[in-house]
């Protein structure tokens, strides 16, 4: 659904191949492992064996004699300006004396190769004396439960500030009433919820849990860091942001950001985990006392027991609606385990619980606790699946409790321009009434009601809504003229999904030049222009303004040029296919070519041309999807098949709109997947048990139907270029509920936790 | 374990490394011929980043020590292009976006690769039979299915 007129574009939404294609299909492109140093050693990481306990031993002396180790690592080569034990994971590698969750690093070998390392590892000897987990997210509420971490001192929460654009929220100070292991509560109210549920008809009161999930990127978290005797730092990291990697490595090791280098490079997956340098500050330590490049790659299990997967969100939902449908009272307690560490995504997720329906009287309750459980890391809207499985879930009983129309329902009370979300601030343009509405044009939509055949199977069709309000964060980018006429497009975001695409085709739109014309270079941080992480679904929205703004920089200084040169006004003049020329009479041109050697031959009187973009954050501009599925429940063993899927989600405009459909897919199957099959577990004393691809399960292609992608563009003006949304987010909002859902209208079985196995739905049928 | 060498032939051409005889296949085509497009997402056969052909077949080379290469041809995603010019396949997986960080598309095009040679009409079920190995995250598969299909019509 488009809501303006659209001119005649030439390269914006328009389906582009990816730039950096070609070097992906024939193996070309470089990850931080592929990239060989001179007298490059190894590192390997030895992990605690207890979720929690004191290191009453440990002795690397035997490792260290072990022929080839170049040196073995601990909590005594942490930079001496951090406390040792802080609750920061960044800051806190390597215990020194208290562990806090099973996987958490004791030390690490550096070696020639890696089987020397390993060989190595074997050899460091440690004694622990085990202390009384906190393992489960209700035992950690408790006020008797025992402390999960002897201190809190240096907690981090910058993360959470970094992707999120809600505002800081009333925190209670900590007090004698607080459980030990609460690190966090706040409370958003308005209106009066007991009035509010007086009036209601209807009563809903659920809780549900959602589990911790891993991130899933194939490629593990990487890092290769090199120091010169000058200790400057030279870095190769798998990571969403380079100069995040800079910002943050200079904090651990306590030197001025301009002493490091961060490399761009390909990233073989983030989703929110690559957002912290954590795998460069082992390889730091190790590089700084070597003097040499030393490579750090974290095993698949070493990855899911100690990178940063996303945290299990606990839910008490109480809703009311009155019978013509309207919500009278939300209650909702949004409890978030950040694990070991402080940092969890309470606020986004908390706020956005209470965000999606109008309702005059909520009550939203947000408590983080930590347990002895590895740290919490983003994961693409962080804490915001979780939250919308609870809400959506409840807002699915409310209409089946009730007998509403699902989709009236939802339709009735969405939010809208100017609706007051939880945290108190009030909603910019936004377009969820329209996703709603194109719902309704959709293939799945109209063939709802088709139920194929499959003996011994129930069919089902449930969806759900979901949002994210985009992340924001100032940038820069500059667009270059090169002697021969092309242009160079130079900017410092790391690619997550094509994006550097797009930002080419954004000037080539400017220019009215095709892609051929425009070269796109990432460089590393002492090079390219600054841009922050890519991550919070804004890398689009922040950095391609900036690209806009620097190539309309680059084409008014030839315009200005070319006017001179022809006697005209720049108004005059209109830029075609690598020539700019005055409007009307094409013959009076210029070529790109020739302003190209006139603003750098020798001697030459015409300035270079540089085009510079460098913005604050834009304003915010929250997109919102819907994602359904059809799915077959098998009567005998509750598995479950999904047939069909589909997802409506406002991006407010596609400038690739390839790339957009693609994200979006993976995105939604992303979700389905936290509502069907991922879960991290552990076990009563806190060991995981599903460390590997194989336990631990992501959605295969027999898993996944194709899925139907509908667009809705409702731009939001000077948020993004040409109107863009952030669009990364949203999709992973909505499927875990979506697919819960699907479950009750086929089965009548309300799962009131993700992921909804098998065996979790036979037990809510009672049959287990 | 004492190195010894091994006679390899990968992507045609014929090698001999000196390395320890439980190296596994994917470390040595990497690290000792330089053969980086082949790619480890868990280094236990999960999540097929790293298949390779041996003899045409595709196979986790994670899961393979060097020694089991010896006597056969192995061919990685540097090897299915020839003479400079992209396959069909290699072709429509950049036209139809089927790929997002790429990390997974090497392993990925070396299990389609092999579908389409041995049966260049096959059904969307084939295809995702032939994947189900190859995990990706990044693109729900749809587009890769996509781009194999198209390969496959062309």
């Amino acid at each position: 659904m488009t809501t303006v007129a659209r001119p005649n574009y030439r390269f914006v939404n328009k389906n582009q191949p990816r730039l950096e294609g070609v070097a992906k299909v024939t193996g070309r492109t470089q990850y931080t492992a592929d990239i060989k140093l001179p007298r490059l050693a190894v590192m390997k990481l030895l992990l605690a064996p207890h979720a929690h306990a004191i290191i009453k031993k440990l002795d690397i002396s035997k490792a260290q004699a072990y022929p080839g180790v170049a040196g073995v690592f601990t909590a005594d080569d942490i930079p001496a300006v951090h406390a040792k034990d802080g609750a920061a994971r960044l800051t806190t590698p390597f215990a020194s004396r208290e562990v806090v969750f099973y996987g958490q690093p004791v030390a690490g070998v550096v070696a020639e190769d890696p089987s020397i390392a390993e060989e190595a590892l074997d050899l460091i000897e440690v004694e622990y004396e085990p202390l009384p987990a906190v393992i489960n997210i209700l035992d950690a509420l408790k006020m008797d439960a025992p402390k999960v971490r002897g201190s809190l001192a240096g907690s981090d929460n910058s993360e959470l500030a970094a992707h999120s654009t809600v505002a800081a929220a009333a925190e209670e100070e900590h007090d004698d009433k607080t459980p030990p292991n609460v690190t966090h509560r706040l409370v958003w109210a308005r209106g009066d919820v007991e009035a509010g549920f007086k009036e209601a008809d209807y009563i809903i009161e659920k809780k549900f849990f959602a589990s911790w999930v891993h991130q899933g990127y194939i490629e593990t978290m990487t890092a290769t860091v090199d120091c010169d005797l000058d200790n400057n730092y030279h870095v190769w990291i798998s990571t969403q942001g380079s100069f995040t990697s800079r910002e943050n490595l200079a904090k651990f090791l306590g030197v001025p950001e301009s002493k490091i280098v961060v490399e761009f490079l390909e990233m073989g997956g983030g989703f929110g985990g690559k957002i912290q340098p954590y795998a460069a500050t082992y390889p730091a330590m190790a590089a700084r006392a070597l003097k040499r490049p030393v490579r750090l790659q974290l095993t698949r299990s070493q990855d899911i027991r100690a990178g940063n997967p996303a945290p299990q969100g606990y839910f008490e939902i109480k809703l009311g609606a009155k019978k013509d449908m309207t919500i009278t009272a939300l209650q909702a307690k949004a409890v978030y385990d950040s694990g070991a560490f402080p940092g969890s995504p309470l606020m986004a997720g908390g706020n956005l619980l209470g965000s999606y329906y109008q309702t005059a009287n909520q009550e939203i309750e947000g408590i983080e606790v930590i347990t002895n459980r590895v740290n919490q890391g983003a994961l693409r809207a962080p804490g915001t699946p979780q939250a919308t499985f609870a809400i959506e879930s409840a807002v699915d009983m409310m209409c089946e409790e009730a007998g509403f129309d699902r989709w009236d329902f939802r339709t009735k009370n969405a939010v809208v321009e100017g609706s007051p979300m939880a945290n108190g601030r009030n909603y910019p343009k936004i377009g969820l009434k329209e996703v709603l509405a194109k719902f309704k044009e959709t293939n799945f939509w109209k063939n709802r009601e088709a139920k194929p055949n499959l003996p011994g199977k129930k069919i089902g069709v449930g969806w759900a809504i979901g949002g994210w309000l985009g992340g924001g964060a100032p940038s820069s980018a500059a667009v270059v003229l090169n002697p021969d006429g092309t242009l160079n497009l130079e900017v410092g975001a790391n690619d997550i999904s094509g994006v550097h695409t797009s930002f080419a085709q954004i000037v080539a739109e400017v220019f009215n030049t095709p892609m051929d014309r425009i070269s796109m270079k990432v460089s590393n941080t002492a090079a390219s222009p600054y841009a922050g992480m890519s991550a919070g679904s804004k890398t689009l929205r922040t950095v391609g303004l900036s690209v806009h703004a620097a190539a309309m920089d680059a084409r008014n200084q030839m315009f200005k040029i070319v006017a001179e040169k022809l006697e005209c006004s720049p108004d005059d003049l209109e830029s075609v296919d690598g020539a700019i020329r005055v409007k009307g009479t094409p013959d009076k041109s210029m070529t790109f070519a020739t302003l190209g050697t006139m603003s750098t031959g020798y001697g030459s009187p015409t300035p270079v041309i540089y085009g510079r973009g460098a913005l604050a954050s834009p304003p915010m501009a929250p997109g919102f999807a819907l994602q359904a599925v059809k799915v077959a429940v098998d009567d005998l063993t509750g598995l479950v098949e999904i047939l069909e899927a589909c997802c409506v989600q406002d991006v407010g405009f596609a400038i690739n709109p390839l790339a957009v459909e693609s994200q979006i897919q993976g995105g939604m199957v992303q979700s389905l997947a936290l509502g069907y099959s991922e879960e991290i577990v552990w076990d009563e004393a806190g060991i995981l048990r599903n460390p590997s691809f194989l336990d631990y399960r992501l959605p295969t292609a027999l898993d996944i139907p194709d899925i139907e992608v509908a667009l809705v563009e409702v731009p939001v003006e000077g948020a993004g270029p040409f109107g863009a949304k952030g669009m990364g987010e949203p999709p992973i909002a909505p499927g875990a509920a979506a697919f819960v859902n699907a479950v009750f209208n086929a089965t009548g079985a309300r799962v009131d936790t993700i992921p909804a196995t098998a065996e979790r739905i036979m037990k809510a049928l009672g049959k287990l | 374990m004492a190195k010894r060498t091994f006679a390899l032939n990968v992507n045609g051409g014929d090698y001999e490394v000196f390395v320890e005889p439980n190296s596994c296949l994917h470390d040595t085509i990497r690290d000792q011929l330089g053969f980086t497009g082949t790619k480890e997402g868990c280094g236990t056969g999960d999540c097929g980043a790293c298949t390779v052909w041996l003899d045409g077949a595709p196979v986790t080379s994670c899961l393979m020590i060097v020694g089991e290469a010896e006597g056969t041809a192995v061919t990685t995603i540097e090897g299915l292009a020839t003479d400079g010019v992209l396959s069909p396949l290699q072709r429509a997986f950049v036209e139809h976006h089927g790929m997002q960080c790429g990390y997974c598309i090497p392993g990925m095009l070396m299990s389609s690769a092999a579908l389409l040679r041995d049966n260049p009409h096959p059904s969307e079920d084939e295809i995702r039979h032939a994947i189900a190995g190859n995990l990706c995250r990044c693109t729900g598969y749809t587009k890769i299915v996509e781009a194999i299909q198209s390969a496959a019509k062309a």
